[in-house]
């Protein structure tokens, strides 16, 4: 029965020859990598953007914008999703063949809904922050509060302490 | 014979499935009858913040949306195509009632505008505040600042507190080994 060896290390190992004598005669580790990269044949990217609607190729339903009005425009999509629903009904009895227009309107309206959502992430993102940071502040006063305290206490307790030795 | 009920579902739910990849694995499913017991399984976690539940919420009603078309569909009794042929067979099993079919559309319906209505609440319970990104942004620059400001005060006030601390402790010491005549006085 053939066994196999291992596979050798690889050839760099010799860089680190010196490495506990002195740390700086090894190479540096690879630098982190930034913008487009192939990774296992799919090229991935290092910016985390949500891509947009037009750009995967779906129609968007609610207007473009710096501001939009999230409640409002998730409250038309929702309204407009029963209405095609509804339609959807209504060819379903009347004429069945054409069922695959409304379907199509009907899953366009979904995906709407999903990026809207997914583009509200950013905004969560940043309350969550705000939020940790008010906490962070308000933790950190109140330990400037309880050291401050706790100094005036023990020098009002040295000073005591004197006035009893010099009594004496 | 061709029945319509059977062309319908053939053709139509099978493609019936958002390709959007944020649907529920489960919803791609279009011909699954999710019973009200399976449905109270998966129940969402209370502590899901609001977006997730939003999110939770359009897939439910998508599949409730789907679910009524299907049933409905599936138990629908067949119609008369033309008069030249004959009337379609009565239904030999009488479990299908005209009371069941009648009740059913109600009922799924009423639960679909519920999930709607579900969807609505969590919409208005959503805390967006005015203002937009610069806010926020301006806010957090504002609240870091602020955090640095403490962040030295208390280191401030950290340093002085060892500082006495160390003093006292020799201070003690001192006393102590007077105490104790351990070692001569200067």
């Amino acid at each position: 029965m053939a066994t196999a060896t291992y596979p050798p290390p690889p050839p760099y190992y010799k860089l680190y020859k010196e490495y506990s004598q002195d740390p700086d005669s090894a190479p540096a580790p690879p630098p982190p990598i930034e913008g487009p990269y192939v990774l296992y044949g799919a090229s991935y990217t290092t910016d985390d953007v949500l891509p947009g609607l037009e750009e995967q190729g779906v129609r968007q339903l609610y207007p473009k914008g710096t501001n939009i009005d999230f409640r409002k425009e998730l409250r038309s999509l929702n309204r407009e999703l029963q209405l095609h629903l509804l339609e959807l009904a209504d060819v379903l009895i009347e004429r069945p063949s054409q069922y695959a227009r409304r379907v199509e309107d009907i899953s366009l309206i979904f995906k709407n809904l999903h990026h809207l959502l997914n583009s509200l992430r950013p905004h969560q993102a940043r309350a969550t922050l705000i939020h940790i940071l008010e906490l962070q502040i308000q933790r950190r006063k109140q330990a400037v509060e309880d050291i401050k305290r706790r100094r005036e206490e023990a020098q009002r307790l040295v000073k005591e302490a004197l006035g009893t030795l010099n009594g004496q | 014979m061709i029945l319509k009920k059977y062309f319908i579902t053939y053709f139509v739910f099978p493609q019936f499935i958002s390709p959007h990849r944020h649907l529920h694995p489960r919803a791609t499913h279009a011909r699954r009858r999710r019973t009200r017991r399976a449905r109270e399984r998966r129940r969402r976690s209370p502590g899901m913040d609001i977006i997730s539940q939003l999110q939770e919420q359009v897939n439910a009603v998508a599949s409730i949306a789907f679910n009524t078309f299907g049933t409905l569909q599936r138990d629908a009794p067949p119609v008369q195509l033309s008069p030249n042929y004959p009337d379609p067979p009565a239904n030999p099993n009488g479990v299908e009632d005209a009371a069941t079919l009648a009740e059913q559309p109600k009922l799924l319906s009423a639960e679909l505008v519920k999930a709607a209505k579900q969807f609505d609440a969590l919409v208005a319970a959503l805390p967006l505040t005015e203002g937009g990104e610069e806010a926020q942004l301006k806010r957090i620059a504002e609240l870091q600042t602020e955090n640095d400001a403490i962040g030295q005060e208390l280191q401030k006030q950290l340093e002085a507190a060892e500082k006495e601390l160390r003093q006292v402790q020799e201070l003690f010491g001192q006393a102590v080994d007077n105490c104790l005549n351990l070692k001569k006085p200067d």
